[in-house]
């Protein structure tokens, strides 16, 4: 495999996840609700991804449980945000930090010795797979893999910015008073939309760990679930943009390991900085000059 | 159900003793029974001289950022990058105190080193600041972000021998500084067998200055005015743009040196993950405290023995030290949604309604 083709590969494995967890987390910050809590929900899918893989020595009911522990926090910011209208910001902030303490916490009871994790095998697509360089990066993902690819493009199909739904998401987002006075039901349209971004990002977790790292480990998402909101960012709250900066950021993550092993000598410290300083410009150029949801993080109840 | 049930207080009373006894069944979950944990958490947080001092300079540092974060706060702005703030006034405060001769006396060594540590603090948050200040970027994800890049930044100055690294001697030296010239080393604030620093009282005055600074001055009632209302803070004259890039810099220079605080404190070295926390911690205490400087001083102390008292917990009693994290992190879920509840069951016990002090809640994000 030739150096280029390496980057790309595990390029394109940091920025699948990430996609799958921006796609699903810009579904919710358009209907107003911003989930910083997407860095807990993926480490809890996981976590519990890893934890069903072992368990029942399936894959497939590890990702499955990797869902489940991304709802489960979803279901946590959507009670405590929506319902309790508790402050999305503490709330996503929290989370994460008990996602990252509990999973850690939880890894040191499970995964004592060292249990081989039943994980996915690639399945590369014929012919398309045998294109030089993008072949081995694109066309060459698990089954997982694939199911992810095909959630993002449902997704951004079903709920687009021109479909009903779409609409009704991007009113709540808009005007929640307006929204609401129309006759849609603000709450509970927040709360799905929370459960649907919680529930990709657990599936980006179980693909993190059962396609690509194949083991879970402490922090293992270390700060790709904030890259994703980022994106969101990033993308003008559009799936597009959202989509090029998620393979963007992943592209950047991958050069943290590709650089080293090209033997250029350059500390990795410098390089784990790269994503996030490109992120905080990213957010300051491009984001001037568009405009958020006009309702993102403000609570919702009528008065 | 009365309003003295429902008061703050007593909310988050009732968080924290719920969270408590998740943190004593997830100790029983690794197998410590419930009386060895809770005396090991105690030992740890009370048990002897050593520990109660190390435990008050936590104490001190977490009142330092949570007293940055509430300057901000007042501001209607959020500041998520305690963490990394800390990490630009610990490098800073390196930087001046292994550099400074060895013999400099403690009155010209000291204060360059705090000044170094706040004045970075203030660079370090002054990026996001200008950002929502001038372009409208939201202070929140860009001071969050700084944090990972501040945290690399440690690790990359402790790993190079040409920036902030001890001299490489053999394969055994650690990736951490020289350590900081003898004057440079906070005072001892003389407590009998207690590593207690200067740090604690300094945190106190700090505190009772900012609790003084925005209740009773006009810096404080301008802050205060862009929090609630920015348009019409702007229209009575307050410069907006100014004055928040300056609570979110006056935030990251507090944070910063908390940051030098730390470094100064022995073993006077710096080294990778030094901050273990504190920035996220502090963030917490200053929400809690909403806006009081005597609930923010309350919710310090609680937090700073109990991680202290979670270090004793894994020496001794086996149990995970991120049983604390878990427990800090279920005390901010429970009373961030506890007290919204409550506020609104408040405000309907008593009408006409009114909004809780001090959390301007409403207006964050709203504007952009």
């Amino acid at each position: 495999m030739t150096l280029l083709t390496q980057i790309l590969v595990s390029g394109i494995g940091f920025a699948l996840p990430l996609l799958v967890a921006a796609v699903g987390e810009l579904v919710s910050e358009r209907a107003g609700a911003l989930n910083l809590s997407l860095e807990g929900m993926m480490l809890s899918g996981a976590f519990c991804a890893v934890l069903g893989s072992v368990t029942t020595g399936s894959p497939w009911l590890g990702a499955v449980a990797g869902v489940l522990g991304g709802l489960l926090l979803g279901a946590a910011q959507a009670l405590l945000s929506v319902r309790a209208l508790a402050d999305q910001i503490v709330v996503g902030i929290a989370a994460n930090a008990l996602a990252l303490a509990a999973s850690t916490f939880g890894a040191r009871l499970v995964f004592t010795g060292g249990t081989e994790v039943p994980a996915f095998d690639r399945l590369p697509i014929p012919v398309l797979h045998d294109i030089p360089v993008l072949g081995p990066a694109v066309f060459s993902q698990t089954a997982l893999g694939w199911i992810c690819v095909l959630v993002v493009v449902v997704t951004a199909v079903l709920l687009g910015p021109r479909t009903g739904r779409g609409l009704r998401i991007d009113a709540t987002g808009e005007d929640a008073v307006a929204a609401d006075r129309t006759g849609l039901p603000v709450r509970r349209l927040r709360a799905l939309c929370i459960l649907l971004t919680s529930a990709m990002a657990g599936l980006a977790g179980a693909q993190l760990a059962l396609s690509e790292v194949r083991a879970f480990s402490d922090n293992m998402t270390a700060g790709i679930g904030y890259l994703a909101v980022v994106a969101v960012i990033a993308g003008r709250w559009r799936a597009p943009g959202t989509a090029l900066a998620a393979v963007l950021f992943g592209l950047a993550q991958a050069l943290q390991y590709a650089l080293p092993a090209l033997g250029v000598a350059v500390p990795p410290a410098l390089l784990t900085m790269i994503p996030y300083a490109i992120a905080v410009v990213a957010v300051s150029g491009l984001a001037g000059s568009s405009r958020a949801p006009s309702c993102l993080t403000v609570p919702f109840a009528r008065a | 159900m009365t309003t003295r049930l429902l008061h703050p207080a007593t909310v988050a009373a009732g968080a924290v003793v719920a969270a408590l006894l998740v943190g004593v069944l997830l100790a029983g979950l690794a197998g410590a029974d419930p009386l060895t944990t809770v005396s090991a958490l105690v030992e740890g947080m009370v048990g002897t001289p050593y520990a109660i001092g190390e435990s008050l300079n936590g104490v001190a540092v977490l009142m330092l950022v949570a007293a940055g974060f509430v300057i901000a706060y007042r501001a209607g702005l959020v500041n998520v990058g305690g963490e990394g703030q800390l990490c630009a006034g610990g490098i800073a405060a390196t930087a001046v105190g292994t550099g400074l001769p060895a013999g400099t006396p403690a009155v010209v060594a000291l204060p360059s080193v705090l000044i170094a540590a706040a004045a970075a603090g203030f660079a370090w948050a002054a990026v996001p600041a200008a950002l929502r200040a001038w372009r409208g970027t939201s202070e929140i994800i860009t001071t969050l972000l700084l944090n990972f890049v501040g945290l690399a930044l440690v690790t990359l100055v402790v790993h190079e021998e040409g920036l902030l690294r001890q001299p490489v001697t053999s394969s055994e030296t650690l990736p951490q500084s020289a350590p900081l010239v003898d004057g440079a080393h906070l005072p001892s604030l003389g407590l009998p067998r207690s590593p207690a620093t200067i740090a604690v009282a300094v945190a106190v005055v700090a505190l009772v200055a900012v609790g003084i600074v925005l209740r009773r001055t006009g810096t404080g009632l301008r802050l205060t005015a862009l929090g609630h209302a920015p348009a019409a803070a702007a229209r009575l004259g307050v410069p907006v743009a100014r004055t928040r890039f300056l609570a979110l810099g006056g935030a990251g220079a507090f944070a910063g040196v908390a940051g030098g605080m730390v470094v100064a404190t022995a073993p006077a070295v710096l080294a990778e993950g030094f901050t273990s926390g504190y920035g996220f911690s502090g963030l917490v205490v200053g929400l809690l405290a909403r806006g009081s400087m005597t609930a923010l001083a309350a919710v310090a102390v609680l937090l700073g023995f109990l991680v202290s008292g979670g270090i004793n917990l894994q020496l001794v009693a086996g149990v995970p030290a991120t049983t604390v994290s878990i427990v800090e992190s279920l005390i901010i879920l429970f009373i961030a949604g506890s007290a919204a509840w409550a506020a609104r069951r408040r405000a309907a016990a008593r009408r006409p309604a009114h909004r809780p002090a001090g959390a301007p809640v409403e207006t964050v994000g709203a504007t952009r």
